[in-house]
């Protein structure tokens, strides 16, 4: 991590980057389960390498990979992580697990034990978990990756329905459509350095009038991406489909595109 | 000709070299074996007796004893999970769809483990060998030699190992549980103890030698068949053994080889490389695509949203509002309260534990029938004998039970990638650490408790009166469990210093052996035997001894503690790796 400061308000963050940008890196650090060799790591004035105890009271963290107890159900993990949450109250903890696994649709697999979840079920779970004791930091890293189409849309209405007016919600993905659809503030991350922090409204307002989109041959790509600056290409019916950047018209074969969130990233992270 | 290593077989065989050498236990085997070799030959009975280092009686004299009491642990070490291994890291699809047949596979695999076996265990010959090069003043030394150790090793230590893998292979292939291996190789020792005792001695000894799967008695035997009145001979004559194998000799070999391969046909026969749909498939199914397709929606905005291609119809989530809730994150009843929570869940993950469920009852079985052939002396503290013999007896499982079982609860977390959402929760360290001592002391007790009932049934059903019932918990309170938190402390301890599972476990059980080795050669002060094995009698229960036992506890339980305060100062509660 590279001077990371990221000034965060109520809503959903989407963490952009590449696999290897250092996302999950930034992520266990606000979750408290790295230092960072130097430097600090603050949130809400609370610093995390010293006072992680208070950082994991306003913390609910789904990391990217995780595991279970497989031989316990879903109602008993909740409970057991509840009560190390702080919820000591038997009936409003009972009361709480009940609601939560409604709310994440798991409600009839309550008693169905971890190990037998898909997937899908799986990311469900650990989304409910991290819903325990109301915290006002959610960190969800990668929670998409290796969901089917189906469990992945679920998923983005439940996160987009957490994330309420009191509550950060950080989604760290390299899904740009995930973080279009879902978040209302952003940031580019690569080689653990920030390189562009906005709203995905923002970052494709910059782009306006500056992406311009043609098809050619195959055989003719190389030479225009000698001289363009290209920042997409992919075949659409036999032809290839070239987006570049440009601030003016590059020759009568390009027309002006609406520019995407994807156009920003691959600008930003290029460099261009 | 086929070049052997690019057949598939000796790919495999490669990788599981390969492998080997990236773990830390075959080092760990090296070093304790070429330390085990060293410590035998120049402080042990050659020095003593005046026998030659080199002879062929101390060779095989040596080998017996490595083979029986360093060994089979470990070779469970390396045996039990080369196939298990495969499933955890779930590579096994990438390799069961290549054109690999099964019987390449588990031979590969078998190979190339007990290579490295072998390997590890040469560290013992080879450092017998060049100890004839560099004798202490003490040792005696003939001509130098290096066949004879070879010879030997090969044909007691290797073959009779090559029955303790195959065993630890197949049950750990078959269970993909290494732990049952290591709980079915400890109670080996017991086993072969009475079946030694109570079987093949009574045996002729043409039997006794060929149904010996550890061929113990090679050296004893051509002892006693010099001198069979006292079994001792001067350390002239013994140097000048020639233990050429005979026709006994090579029967039981080939008997152990027949054997091992007869166990390894089952491994082939029950193993299989193709998933077996059953009834954990037919749940995964259908929770999979559990929803009632007629109420499913499609959410107009979400479909925009992420394009044409992606629009699916989801039923929406319940839009619950999540109760409020109190919390309670300091202080004393918060923090008891998550560590009754935490007990609560390790004493539930242990109790279905299948290692605790072999080891229990076996262990309950052997001491059951040890003390039914236990005669008591005549007197009036039968009781308190009965009692003490069931604490001595109970001493080799605790220490099992601890270090496997505190192990397994401290490294659970991690291995099942539990351990972020663990973590990530404000509870201090100690809660986690603490539930898992407190989760294996309680398993450890439950043990003593259910093999006190038993000594005193017994007792009763042996007509070993008087029955003092209250000398039970005494020595259930005031002996074991003492012992029991200073060795669940001194393992977590160490597994929390050392992070590393297997490095934990062979340091554990080489301290439990060491120890144990110093107790049997007479060192057994109370600084350092905190367990008290064989440093109290029947007769200590009962006052003026009992003052003295009283303050040996309060020193354990003091030795416990600090284990436990190392343990809490050690305990680093953040990932070890920046993945990203």
């Amino acid at each position: 991590m590279r001077d990371v400061s990221l000034d965060i308000q109520a809503g959903m963050f989407g963490l952009l980057g590449a696999n290897g940008a250092g996302k999950t890196t930034l992520m266990k650090i606000a979750a408290t389960l790295l230092e960072p060799d130097s430097g600090t790591a603050e949130i809400d004035g609370i610093d995390l390498i010293r006072d992680k105890h208070a950082g994991r009271r306003l913390l609910g963290y789904l990391p990217q990979e995780f595991g279970v107890y497989p031989s316990l159900t879903a109602e008993q993990t909740l409970d057991y992580l509840a009560r190390l949450k702080g919820v000591v109250d038997k009936r409003e903890r009972k009361k709480l697990v009940e609601v939560l696994l409604d709310r994440v649709n798991l409600a009839d697999a309550r008693k169905q034990k971890l190990g037998t979840y898909s997937g899908g079920m799986r990311q469900r779970f650990g989304i409910a978990q991290t819903l325990i004791g109301q915290p006002k930091l959610i960190i969800v890293d990668e929670p998409t990756a290796g969901l089917d189409p189906e469990e992945r849309v679920r998923f983005h209405n439940l996160l987009s329905e957490i994330a309420g007016d009191e509550a950060v919600v950080i989604l760290s993905t390299h899904i740009v459509a995930d973080v279009s659809n879902l978040c209302g503030q952003m940031a580019i991350i690569r080689k653990g350095e920030i390189l562009a922090s906005c709203s995905p409204y923002e970052a494709t307002n910059k782009l306006k009038g500056k992406i311009w989109e043609t098809s050619v041959l195959r055989e003719e790509v190389n030479a225009l991406k000698a001289k363009l600056q290209v920042i997409s290409s992919h075949m659409h019916e036999g032809r290839v489909r070239l987006r570049v950047y440009a601030l003016e018209r590059p020759n009568e074969l390009f027309e002006l595109a609406t520019p995407t969130l994807e156009d920003y990233y691959f600008t930003v992270s290029r460099e261009l | 000709m086929l070049n052997p290593f690019r057949t598939t077989f000796g790919a495999i065989f490669h990788a599981e070299i390969l492998l080997n050498t990236r773990r830390v236990a075959p080092y760990v085997m090296l070093a304790l074996f070429a330390g085990n070799a060293w410590l035998w030959t120049a402080k042990g009975a050659a020095v003593h007796y005046d026998w030659a280092i080199n002879c062929d009686y101390f060779i095989v004299r040596n080998l017996a004893g490595f083979q029986f009491l360093t060994l089979p642990l470990f070779t469970a070490l390396i045996m039990a999970d080369p196939i298990g291994r495969d499933f955890r890291t779930g590579i096994y699809p990438l390799i069961f769809s290549k054109p690999v047949r099964r019987s390449t596979y588990l031979t590969a695999k078998f190979c190339g483990n007990f290579a490295v076996l072998v390997a590890c265990m040469s560290a013992f010959i080879l450092t017998m060998i060049v100890l004839q090069a560099f004798p202490s003043e003490k040792m005696l030394v003939q001509p130098f030699r290096v066949w004879p150790f070879f010879k030997y090793f090969f044909f007691y230590a290797v073959i009779s190992h090559l029955l303790i893998a195959s065993i630890s292979f197949t049950v750990g292939t078959l269970t993909r549980n290494p732990k049952i291996v290591y709980g079915f190789i400890v109670m080996l020792y017991p086993f072969y103890i009475i079946y030694q005792l109570q079987f093949l001695k009574k045996l002729p000894d043409y039997w006794r030698h060929v149904l010996d799967p550890l061929a113990m008695n090679a050296a004893g035997d051509r002892v006693k068949s010099v001198d069979s009145v006292t079994g001792y001979i001067g350390a002239d004559l013994i140097n000048q053994m020639v233990f050429s194998p005979d026709s006994l000799a090579i029967t039981n070999r080939v008997f152990v080889v027949l054997a091992s391969l007869l166990i390894l046909a089952i491994v082939y026969f029950r193993f299989s490389m193709i998933e077996r749909g059953g009834s954990g498939a037919d749940k995964f199914a259908l929770t999979t695509i559990g929803l009632d397709s007629d109420s499913e929606w499609l959410v107009p905005a979400q479909a925009d949203a992420i394009g044409e291609t992606n629009a699916i119809a989801v039923r929406p989530l319940n839009p619950i509002d999540l109760p409020k809730v109190g919390l309670l994150t300091d202080g004393i009843r918060s923090n008891l309260e998550r560590w009754r929570a935490a007990l609560a869940i390790e004493l539930r993950l242990l109790k279905i534990e299948r290692g605790l469920l072999i080891i229990l009852p076996m262990a309950l079985l052997l001491c059951v029938v040890a003390l039914i052939t236990f005669p008591p002396p005549d007197g009036p503290l039968q009781t308190a004998h009965y009692a003490h013999r069931t604490a001595e007896m109970s001493l080799l499982f605790l220490v099992a039970i601890a270090i496997m079982f505190i192990g397994e609860a401290m490294h659970r977390d991690r291995e099942l990638r539990i351990e972020p959402l663990l973590w990530s929760v404000p509870a201090p360290n100690w809660i986690f650490l603490l539930s898992k001592f407190a989760a294996t002391f309680l398993v450890s007790m439950g043990f003593s408790v259910l093999l006190s009932i038993a000594a005193i049934i017994v007792q009763i059903s042996r007509g070993r009166s008087p029955l003092d019932v209250l000398v039970y918990p005494e020595v259930f309170l005031l002996i074991l469990a003492p012992t029991v938190a200073v060795m669940v402390a001194a393992a977590l301890m160490l597994n929390v210093v050392l992070r590393e599972k297997y490095v934990a476990y062979a340091v554990s059980f080489a301290v439990a052996i060491g120890l144990f080795y110093l107790f049997g050669q007479g060192y057994k002060h109370w600084s350092y035997n905190v367990v008290l094995y064989e440093l109290w009698t029947p007769a200590d229960l009962f006052a003026p001894g009992l003052k003295r036992l009283v303050l040996l506890r309060i020193y354990a339980l003091a030795i416990a503690g600090l284990c436990i305060l190392i343990a809490h100062f050690f305990f680093q509660r953040k990932s070890k790796s920046r993945s990203t």
